[in-house]
């Protein structure tokens, strides 16, 4: 048989192609070799698309009350609230006024005493998790986290993170009054990282280029943790979900409560857990939890100031740790370490000043 | 990349078409919405057109409607709701950052001097026409010829063809 045309290898790669044709790639190299590359590339393409990840959770809650809703109207005008005409609205004012006390009772007071709902913690919990994995573009977050040990207080942590390249990244850590106490920043496009700590009173910067590769990205590993977290919780047996309706939306707030210690020597393990997640996005707003970690107690109190997605705003300074005009910058040599590029860094500050 | 799927058959009953409806959504919500998001290069109307989806397959089962390859159903009428929603949006010429040239995107700026090969893949993909794009985003969901021809409104026979061609303009796209 004659090589095979392209239609006829994108057809094989496709799962399309006659057993001659199939039998053919298998035996010539190099078609072999035409239909592995061009295989390549149709997962390359598979995996662009992917990328674009999942929709958002919030388009099945949308979903769910737009089939509620569905009677004579379809598609994205059923989301729209239908004018009623003066007359007709005139005749129904009674039965309007019983259905918004039924309406009060189903969806503000049942609630609020425990009644089923239409999800259970379980799914909350799994949405706010598949919220949190599905992030894209760059996201910028700015929460309050306090720990026990924390004599000061809690901490502001700002955070800007690409979620397309998750280890080009930007989190600091402000005291109560407002002064930052550390930062570090990661930037593999501009291929540079930096560190800072306020020491006495001043800011010290080690500043390194030509990072060979990206560390470990801290948002991605307090992610994991969070999403780890909350699969415990999913996992536990006494979730506890409450509804509250605010002036701000809808906030599920799941609970397990404290219990004994059962496998301390579990890499972490949860006593207690309570998360409040957004009715609206399914994002976690407060998380506060006690438990071990790595064998040692913690106790720690998260809360969401404020979130968003600042797409194309986001630019080169907002992965940049910029000093001011006090501060000290070092400029150091990357290594495939940032504790060990740190030391070097600042050791070899030190001998200088020194003389040596 | 997925193999060609099996026809989805519905083997479950009808008789709960909110529950089949929903449980559909769960198994292929978010391969339609990639394909959407690919197609319509916007999230919103990405959503929309998944929404519209699936509200009309509701309707479908509702109104006993045919269950024999639904997974091909759904993605026909995805594709005709995103030819919709690009027709539409044609029509009104909204305001959009690809289209206008008068500023220059900081982050396009970026990449053009250090691009990687991600990013220009994925320029290239969206500088791809509306069918191309269409037919390479079928099949990366997984569908076969057939229900990429029922999708698209092609020849079956010229599926094969038009993806070869589509794919070998991607790759010129890529090295340009």
């Amino acid at each position: 048989m004659r090589c095979l045309t392209d239609i006829e290898v994108q057809a094989v790669v496709d799962g399309e192609a006659s057993d001659e044709c199939r039998a053919h790639a298998d035996a010539c190299e190099t078609c072999r070799a035409r239909v592995d590359e061009r295989r390549d590339q149709m997962e390359t393409i598979a995996s662009l698309i992917d990328a674009d990840g999942m929709p958002a959770s919030a388009l099945e809650l949308r979903l769910r009350h737009a089939m509620r809703d569905a009677g004579d109207v379809r598609g994205a005008t059923v989301l729209r609230a239908r004018r009623p005409s003066p007359w007709r609205s005139v005749g129904l004012v009674s039965a309007a006024a019983t259905a918004a006390v039924i309406a009060l009772v189903v969806y503000g007071v049942l609630p609020r005493l425990g009644a089923p709902t239409t999800l259970s913690a379980s799914e909350v919990l799994s949405r706010s998790l598949q919220t949190i994995s599905s992030g894209q573009g760059v996201e910028r977050l700015e929460y309050e986290v306090a720990m026990d040990g924390m004599t000061d207080g809690p901490v502001v942590i700002r955070q800007v993170i690409d979620r397309d390249n998750p280890h080009r990244y930007k989190v600091a850590s402000y005291r109560p009054d407002g002064t930052i106490a550390t930062a570090i920043s990661q930037d593999p496009v501009r291929q540079l990282r930096s560190q800072l700590f306020h020491v006495d009173g001043t800011n010290y910067i080690v500043r390194v280029g030509a990072i060979h590769t990206p560390v470990l990205s801290i948002p991605q590993m307090a992610q994991a943790l969070v999403e780890t977290s909350i699969g415990i919780m999913q996992a536990k047996s006494d979730q506890q979900l409450t509804i509250e309706d605010g002036p701000t939306g809808r906030q599920y707030i799941v609970e397990i409560p404290p219990v004994t210690p059962q496998n301390p020597t579990a890499t972490l393990d949860l006593f207690s857990a309570r998360a409040v997640i957004s009715g609206t996005d399914f994002r976690i707003q407060e998380f506060n939890a006690t438990g071990t970690i790595l064998r040692q107690p913690f106790s720690v109190s998260v809360k969401l100031r404020t979130h968003e997605y600042i797409g194309g705003a986001a630019t080169d300074e907002s992965f940049a740790i910029r000093p001011g005009p006090d501060d000290v910058v070092l400029e150091g040599q990357a290594d495939e370490d940032p504790v060990t590029e740190l030391m070097t860094t600042v050791l070899r500050e030190l001998g200088r000043a020194r003389g040596k | 990349m997925k193999a060609v799927d099996q026809p989805l058959a519905s083997t479950s009953t009808t008789a709960d078409p909110q529950g089949e409806t929903l449980r559909l959504f769960q198994e292929h919500g978010a391969a339609l919405y990639r394909f959407c998001r690919s197609v319509l290069r916007h999230t919103g109307d990405a959503e929309d057109v998944v929404q519209e989806t699936f509200l009309k397959l509701l309707h479908h089962l509702q109104h006993d409607g045919d269950t024999r390859n639904l997974k091909s159903w759904l993605f026909t009428v995805a594709a005709n709701g995103c030819r919709d929603r690009t027709r539409w949006r044609l029509r009104w010429l909204p305001w959009n950052a690809e289209r206008d040239h008068r500023t220059v995107d900081p982050v396009d700026e970026e990449v053009r001097l250090k691009p990687d090969t991600t990013t220009v893949a994925r320029k290239a993909f969206r500088a791809l026409a509306p069918r191309d794009r269409l037919l390479l985003s079928l099949r990366a969901q997984g569908l076969s010829y057939k229900d990429i021809a029922a999708a698209s409104g092609i020849r079956e026979q010229s599926v094969g063809r038009l993806l070869a061609r589509a794919l070998d303009r991607w790759r010129k796209q890529c090295v340009a």
